[in-house]
């Protein structure tokens, strides 16, 4: 029987997957956005997981929000990729550096 | 039982290859396509946990619509842009303790942590069994959580508005109706009424 501790670790896994994505990428903003969808998946995951360990439905509801705020992150997030590849002809992490300047 | 721990093993660990291939591919539209494969993966875990509707919203809405999205505008920006090149070895093993370190600690207090769950082994309490899963979902969003839907919609338009404003692009010279000039034209200014003298024979 699989226990609410196999899907934690699961999640716990994929989460710390999303935050190495974060450290590792210096290269392209759009791998960055990628990550975050990866950490907004890990935590369903255990929203998900507790929601049926608890026969509780809030869980799920909880879940639907995220998914619908992950969903207009992204979307304002890749217009303001958008706007910055135009302006400045990179999408590079590293080129970012305009307010430290 | 023991099928359903074989099928919880396999796509987990199809999960975890696909979400260190989102990080690791050079290419971004490799990357987008593994992410793909693991939401479909997990929205099959997700059908493990009884949690039927999100798994096809999860489908729907994030491979129709977000990473569509995604790779529309990775391939909308010039590719030998995009591809990741060097850079990345001097920074991997910095990422890599910082990941072992928080699947350390996580993995860590799930575990010890693990016997004050008390529906660590399988589900407490009932669900109304009568009606499915979607029905409950509606009936406790419609009910208990409606300003929160409706806050959720509102951030829904927020995000249309602000994608639109942010990228809309005014070019100049071009030939348009001012709708505003066009009402409050003057007809006396532009229709000159003329007396004609008919011809009399």
């Amino acid at each position: 029987m699989l226990a609410l501790q196999s899907y934690l670790t699961l999640a716990a896994i994929v989460f710390a997957i999303g935050v190495m994505g974060i450290i590792i990428n210096r290269k392209n903003i759009i791998i960055l956005l990628m990550c975050i969808e990866l950490l907004l998946l890990a935590v369903n995951f255990n929203f998900i997981a507790f929601s049926y360990f608890n026969q509780d439905i809030t869980g799920q509801i909880f879940v639907f929000f995220i998914l619908t705020v992950a969903a207009a992150e992204a979307a304002i997030g890749l217009a303001i990729l958008v706007v910055l590849y135009r302006n400045k002809d990179s999408i590079d992490v590293q080129e970012l550096q305009t307010l430290r300047e | 039982m023991a099928f359903i721990e074989i099928i919880f093993y396999v796509f987990s660990s199809i999960l975890i290859l696909t979400s260190l291939g989102v990080i690791l591919f050079k290419n971004p539209v490799y990357s987008a396509i593994s992410l793909i494969l693991s939401f479909i993966t997990s929205a099959a875990l997700w059908l493990l946990l009884q949690a039927e509707f999100l798994a096809i919203v999860l489908i729907l809405v994030y491979v129709g619509a977000v990473m569509v999205l995604f790779l529309f505008v990775v391939m909308m920006l010039n590719i030998s842009d995009v591809i990741r090149t060097s850079r990345f070895n001097k920074i991997a093993p910095f990422a890599l303790f910082i990941g072992l370190i928080i699947v350390g600690e996580l993995i860590t207090l799930i575990w010890i942590r693990s016997d004050q769950f008390s529906m660590a082994s399988s589900p407490i309490g009932v669900l109304d069994t009568s009606v499915g899963n979607t029905t409950l979902l509606g009936t406790a969003l419609f009910t208990d959580y409606l300003y929160s839907f409706e806050i959720a919609g509102f951030i829904l338009l927020l995000a249309i508005v602000v994608s639109i404003s942010l990228t809309l692009r005014r070019r100049e010279g071009l030939k348009r109706q001012i709708v505003s000039e066009q009402v409050n034209i003057d007809p006396t200014k532009r229709m000159k009424l003329v007396d004609l003298k008919s011809e009399k024979n």
